[in-house]
């Protein structure tokens, strides 16, 4: 259904191990929240964007997500697939590094792993592997992504596990001739997660508002009871309570359900900030105190459990800059390649 | 008991409502009403007239409703959030609640719901009872002998706010939500109720459950329950 015309479907890949947690996630699901159905989709719309540009894909085809470690996929047949996204140390076994912005051809049997990433990087969370053509798993609600909260999308609606079977929708035609690298100047362009989050003040803050301005004012630190629906975030020194505001004097409790998108940050009752993530429920009752921009969002998706976050407040005009800037970066990863 | 919103034509003071903005993607209105049912008809009206007038080809997305709330999405470049918050705010100067209104259907799909209560598919039955300080019997009789309104969709995939529950069976959530609630599961919490569309954790308190699927996304829509749908539970022998 999804092959293009002189193309062809082909099994190439099988799921020794989907490590942590694998899905397979495209551009996103849209226009279905109203229904209550998530967007989903890359986490890292950029690292998506590089996998499939290397192989003349759409930036938005689906792909591969892999988290933190354990991913191992063999080739069950020759096949070019290429790495966008984190560096998770990625390797073809037993020892030749595979690094994000590079194709590489698999010979049959070869074992591609994800073998956790090199120490002393910064935040790093997910990994994107792209093949010919995309993924070819069906299209739900006009999307490929994996809805792992209501268990449909994607393969089977689940994480990938030992035993799978992936097939490309390009088929061995996809097969390139040379494998492809990203230019430094795209890589240099890449976002880095050590960058501060930019936000704009939610409907329930103002700019001077406390609980933005507490946000705002320290630094927090991902928790470990965080995944694609949401990450939950603890001050990164505890004892510093004194030195910033709290949010707490938000947490009035819940308000009536609104309409909500990945990049919301929410107080819960207890002050805790959570920022909504690709699988987020489409409604939330807590109150949303600011907002990621649309272009940070790829940054969201690469922090890990315990990587350490700032905020800083931005201007719905530089917002819209830093957008115009990530469309013209993608469309320069498209044009860049070596 | 009659439904519809029959307050319609109300007060007119609340209009047009607030808009503001969510980030750079997304504008949120905030709707006000007389009731709950009055709110649910200007929200989804609101949000039918939108959607029909700021087109996907111009950049907009799909607008979601919220319980007082529309939340608009919209691409960030174009139109961008200043130009999208004018342009909001020009729209709902051309409606008047009357007409918003009467988008929301006055005479209602009806969906008829059959459930077992209590016991094990009912497993928070005799503990909601006893909150209540009610017969289990009452608490069954009160559920199923109202005709509810579906007022949105939201918090997962086809998950149906229908209120309003009688005053009588209000509750909160469950102080420790369950990890996993079954799909089919009827649920009641502060004035609302629905039925589990997927097998999901849940801090609302489970009062039975139904053979009737809500949610399959091979279906086109996927949901079964729509906003403005009349909901009826029917107890099963």
């Amino acid at each position: 259904m999804s092959s293009q015309p002189g193309r062809e479907v082909r099994e190439v890949l099988e799921v020794l191990d989907g490590g942590l947690q694998a899905t397979i996630q495209d551009g996103g699901r849209r226009g279905h929240e109203a229904e209550g159905v998530p967007r989903s989709g890359a986490a890292d719309a950029v690292g998506l964007a590089v996998a499939n540009l290397l192989l003349g894909n759409r930036p938005d085809a689906a792909a591969l997500e892999a988290t933190i470690i354990g991913l191992r996929v063999r080739a069950v047949v020759p096949v070019d697939v290429a790495l966008g996204g984190a560096d998770l140390g990625a390797i073809v076994e037993p020892d030749t590094p595979v690094r994000p912005g590079t194709s590489i051809r698999l010979a049959a049997g070869h074992v591609l792993a994800v073998s956790g990433r090199p120490d002393g990087d910064g935040p790093a969370c997910r990994a994107y592997l792209a093949v010919p053509g995309g993924f070819d798993v069906p299209v739900v609600l006009g999307s490929r992504s994996t809805c792992l909260p209501a268990g449909f999308g994607g393969l089977e609606g689940r994480a990938l596990r030992a035993g799978d079977r992936l097939r490309a929708a390009g088929g061995a035609a996809g097969l390139r001739t040379a494998p492809r690298r990203l230019g430094s100047q795209a890589a240099a362009n890449l976002p880095s997660a050590a960058q501060r989050l930019r936000v704009l003040p939610g409907p329930a803050s103002g700019e001077g508002d406390p609980a933005f301005a507490g946000l705002v004012s320290r630094p927090w630190v991902v928790a470990a009871a965080s995944d694609r629906r949401g990450l939950r975030l603890e001050p990164a020194d505890p004892g510093a309570g004194g030195h910033g505001p709290s949010l707490a004097p938000l947490a009035a409790g819940e308000l009536p359900s609104l309409g909500v998108l990945p990049g919301a940050i929410q107080v819960t009752p207890s002050g805790q900030p959570l920022v909504l993530m690709p699988d987020s429920g489409t409604t939330g009752g807590y109150p949303v105190v600011a907002v990621v921009i649309q272009a940070d969002l790829p940054l969201l998706g690469q922090l890990d459990p315990g990587a350490e976050v700032r905020f800083r407040a931005t201007t719905a005009d530089d917002a819209r800059a830093a957008a115009i800037e990530r469309r013209a970066l993608i469309a320069s990863i498209g044009s860049g390649l070596s | 008991m009659r439904d519809g919103p029959a307050d319609r034509g109300g007060p007119r003071a609340a209009w047009p409502p607030v808009v503001r903005p969510f980030g750079d993607a997304a504008l949120l209105i905030e709707v006000e009403g007389e009731s709950a049912l009055q709110r649910a008809a200007r929200v989804h009206g609101i949000a039918d007239w939108i959607a029909d007038v700021c087109s996907a080809r111009d950049g907009w997305g799909r607008p979601v409703p919220g319980a007082e709330t529309v939340l608009v999405p919209f691409d960030p470049v174009e139109p961008g959030l200043v130009a999208a918050a004018a342009r909001i705010r020009d729209v709902l100067e051309t409606m008047s609640p009357g007409e918003v209104e009467q988008l929301w259907p006055d005479q209602p799909r009806i969906v008829e719901v059959p459930v077992r209560y209590g016991g094990e598919a009912g497993p928070d039955l005799d503990g909601v009872a006893a909150s209540l300080g009610l017969p289990a019997d009452d608490v069954v009789l009160l559920h199923a002998s109202r005709i509810y309104r579906v007022l949105f969709i939201g918090f997962m995939a086809g998950f149906a706010y229908c209120g309003t529950l009688a005053a009588e069976l209000a509750l909160p959530r469950r102080a420790s939500p369950r990890t996993r609630v079954d799909a089919g599961s009827i649920v009641i919490a502060g004035r609302m109720t629905s039925v589990m569309p997927v097998d999901a954790p849940s801090g609302w308190h489970v009062i039975g459950h139904t053979s009737l699927s809500v949610w399959d996304p091979r279906r086109d829509p996927p949901g079964r329950l729509r906003p403005g749908d009349a909901v009826r539970f029917v107890p099963e022998a």
